[in-house]
């Protein structure tokens, strides 16, 4: 036993020390934080930057539309001095929608609209052109020109109707969104809140497969450069199979760990408490070991049997498009989390954990039989996992050349 | 108390027989050396012997255990395939293998410097492996595999790919190794190292053993003597003595292999009657010439091919013999 862990310790100081490690511990949390909190506000970055008067080329064949238009750009413009727009009005008999094209592209005009003449009855629809991709500019081109065109049909209704008393009317209700559970604040965080159980899943997927990837190339390392035999003078392949297992899953817990740390103090402190709770956070350490130790035992069976990553990845492919599956998967279980293919999935071994911590987050309320269920099938999948691996692991450990393909794996599982 | 004791063991892989009903003794305190040319089955006996492999059938015991996982500690072995971690320093690979075979603490620190001073590496202490040269980690590797101190010493081709000075280096291990009194078995397939290093050869071709016994007894019982004499005046006489052989009787030299109890002095003497000497050799057969001429005619009586190594046809007379 105690060499199990001379070996387990080694792998984890290995592992531990390198700068890859280092960069998954600390990178990869701030990443998935950047994209899930960070992605609004990256957006907003350039909002005070002075940016220089966009011109668009109106041509009005309705005729009354300039009008209410150029109302509305001026009011965006002294709502927001430092990204100015300006009209040019272009007569219809001379606008030519080919030469507006070439212009906006040479960049002479920012952007062109064309307003038909029956634009005003919506039986026509109005051109915008541009050439730019940004969202905000789209949005603001279509706001204005709606505004403009309705200001105009209020205007010519009869009877008359006083839009500012409709506007009034059909003000928005203002709603307040709070977590039941923290009893927090969550207005306006409906995006983390959707892409919380996508992080959790991502980090845990991740924590696994990253981790245990390091198994495989450092078992390809030691057998490739003929460190294996050395190591079984000394160590029974069993043993030093364990022993592996143990130290990359020592790895993976003080990941975890420092991430779910980071993570916690983050969420107090970002106000996003209610988003990184201690009861999701259990739940995805529960998950997490059964979960690692399953998937390093498949690599280490697959490390062992092959001399080359090449092999190992090809040998691995199976595994790999199972892990598709929750990626693939994870906004249908998010929204659907009690759908008959979420628990469905949630009962495939490999890929349980991630479904299942996709699930717990977006329904704190499943039925217990299904986490009891779940974690028993895990648990049960480890340890027939760790029997099969151990015994790819005896015969493949010496084996050199030709890499076994799957039915000669189950060959070797079954004879030893 | 024997060291190692193999009991008709047999290993097949597949339709292939590696090892076929071998039988071994190994004394505690003997060095063995156990030979045979490439594929004769020799690591995978060894790799049993270190239950990294277990045999089909017969029986193993090590140091008195049927399965050498129970007294690894007691055991230094050097796999054929051997490597270290390149990126781990030259001082930490030897505190993780002395740790691996149950040492610890002060003792271990201690051992580790006796074992890179002994080797000349103690500047390395702190390099990592990959800047070692080919020599150094071959040092570092024996070193590495002996760190315990073990009681019985398993080497597989120690002395494959090493330089003439990594090669007495060796030696003087093994003469170590020996006042110690530690029981030595190594593999190869030079047998110049095995004749001069051994109490005791144990030969195997194909799976099945050839030969066992003392290196002195071995060549006793395969001589051919050639004698070689020189010198001026008549040396015919000589091809008429009883038992002198293939005589090649040429100007002042005269050749002839030994039969029948015919003895190197009585051709001296007769020499000396009828010319004047200037040379006299007895020529004898060295292990190598023994040994490819019984793996030859073994595969040629099993029906199988000569292992590649040796398919050169061997001289029918000792080497040097016949040399002209």
């Amino acid at each position: 036993m105690n060499k199990v862990f001379v070996v387990g310790f080694r792998e984890f100081w290995e592992t531990v020390k390198t700068r890859t490690f280092f960069f998954s511990v600390v990178l990869m949390p701030m990443l998935i934080m950047a994209l899930v909190y960070g992605t609004q506000r990256i957006a907003r970055l350039g909002e005070n930057e002075q940016l220089p008067t966009r011109t668009l080329a109106v041509v009005d064949a309705a005729g009354s539309v300039l009008a209410p238009l150029a109302h509305r750009v001026e009011s965006f413009n002294s709502a927001s001095p430092n990204r100015p727009y300006a009209i040019k009005p272009i007569a219809p008999a001379e606008a030519d929608e080919k030469k507006l094209a070439q212009q906006v592209s040479a960049g002479e005009y920012f952007a062109f609209i064309l307003i038909p003449t029956d634009a005003v009855d919506g039986a026509a629809p109005c051109t915008v052109g541009r050439r730019d991709s940004s969202l905000d500019v789209g949005r603001q081109l279509q706001d204005m020109l709606n505004q403009a065109i309705v200001a105009v049909r209020f205007e010519g209704s009869d009877p008359p109707i006083d839009q500012t008393q409709v506007e009034m009317l059909q003000r928005r209700v203002p709603v307040r969104t709070i977590d039941v559970q923290s009893g927090n604040e969550t207005t306006g965080d409906e995006f983390a809140r959707t892409m919380t159980p996508f992080a959790f899943m991502f980090l845990m997927f991740m924590g696994a497969f990253g981790i245990s990837q390091g198994l495989l190339t450092g078992l390809i390392e030691e057998k490739s450069s003929r460190i294996v035999e050395m190591l079984l003078s000394a160590v029974s392949p069993l043993q030093l199979m364990a022993g592996k297992i143990i130290g990359m899953a020592s790895v993976g817990l003080v990941t975890l760990a420092v991430w779910a740390v980071v993570g916690y103090w983050g969420a107090q402190r970002g106000g996003a408490a209610h988003l990184v709770t201690i009861f999701r956070l259990s739940y995805a350490g529960m998950y997490f070991f059964p979960g690692f130790l399953l998937v390093a035992a498949m690599l280490a069976a697959i490390g062992a049997a092959c001399n080359t990553l090449k092999d190992a990845q090809s040998l691995g492919f199976p595994i790999n498009i199972m892990t598709i599956v929750p990626m693939v998967m994870w906004i249908h279980i998010t929204q659907n989390p009690n759908s008959t293919l979420s628990l469905v999935l949630s009962f495939i071994p490999p890929i349980t954990p991630f479904i299942m911590i996709l699930r717990i987050c977006a329904d704190p309320n499943l039925p217990l039989w299904q986490i009891v269920a779940t974690l028993v099938l895990l648990w049960l999948s480890v340890f027939a996992a760790v029997w099969a691996a151990a015994r790819v692991f005896r015969i493949g450990v010496l084996m050199y050349g030709k890499p076994p393909s799957l039915l000669e794996l189950l060959k070797w599982i079954r004879q030893s | 108390m024997s060291a190692l004791e193999l009991t008709r063991i047999v290993k097949r892989f597949g339709t292939f027989v590696a090892v076929d009903g071998l039988d071994l003794t190994v004394a505690s305190g003997e060095v063995i050396g156990f030979l045979g040319p490439n594929g004769a089955g020799k690591t995978t006996t060894i790799r049993m012997v270190m239950s990294i492999l277990h045999p089909d059938s017969g029986a193993i015991s090590v140091l008195g255990h049927p399965d050498a996982a129970e007294v690894k500690d007691r055991i230094g072995y050097l796999p054929e395939e051997r490597g270290l971690y390149r990126k781990m320093s030259v001082g930490a690979t030897l505190q993780y293998f002395g740790h691996l075979k149950g040492l610890s603490g002060s003792e271990l620190s201690r051992r580790a410097d006796e074992s890179l001073a002994s080797v000349g590496l103690s500047e390395w202490k702190r390099k990592p492996v990959e800047a070692l040269s080919k020599g150094m980690s071959q040092k570092l590797q024996f070193v590495a595999a002996l760190i315990h101190r073990p009681e019985f010493v398993i080497l597989d081709e120690p002395f494959s790919g090493l330089d003439p000075i990594n090669t007495e280096l060796l030696k003087r291990l093994f003469q170590e190794l020996r006042q110690r009194g530690t029981t030595l078995i190594f593999s190869t397939h030079q047998m110049e190292h095995a004749e001069r290093l051994c109490d005791r050869v144990v030969l195997i071709n194909r799976g099945r053993k050839l030969l066992d016994g003392g290196v002195s007894e071995i060549r006793e019982r395969f001589s051919t003597r050639i004698v070689l004499v020189e010198g001026e005046g008549d040396f015919r006489p000589l091809a008429a003595l009883p038992g002198a052989a293939d005589a090649e009787i040429a100007g002042g030299r005269a050749r002839l292999r030994l039969t029948d109890g015919l003895e190197p002095h009585t051709v001296l003497q007769r020499a000396m009657e009828t010319a004047r000497v200037t040379r006299f050799e007895v020529q004898r057969p060295d292990l190598h010439d023994i040994f490819v001429r019984l793996v030859q005619e073994d595969s040629q009586a099993r029906g199988l091919s000569v292992p590649a190594s040796l398919a050169k046809p061997a001289p029918a007379l000792p080497r040097g013999a016949n040399v002209e």
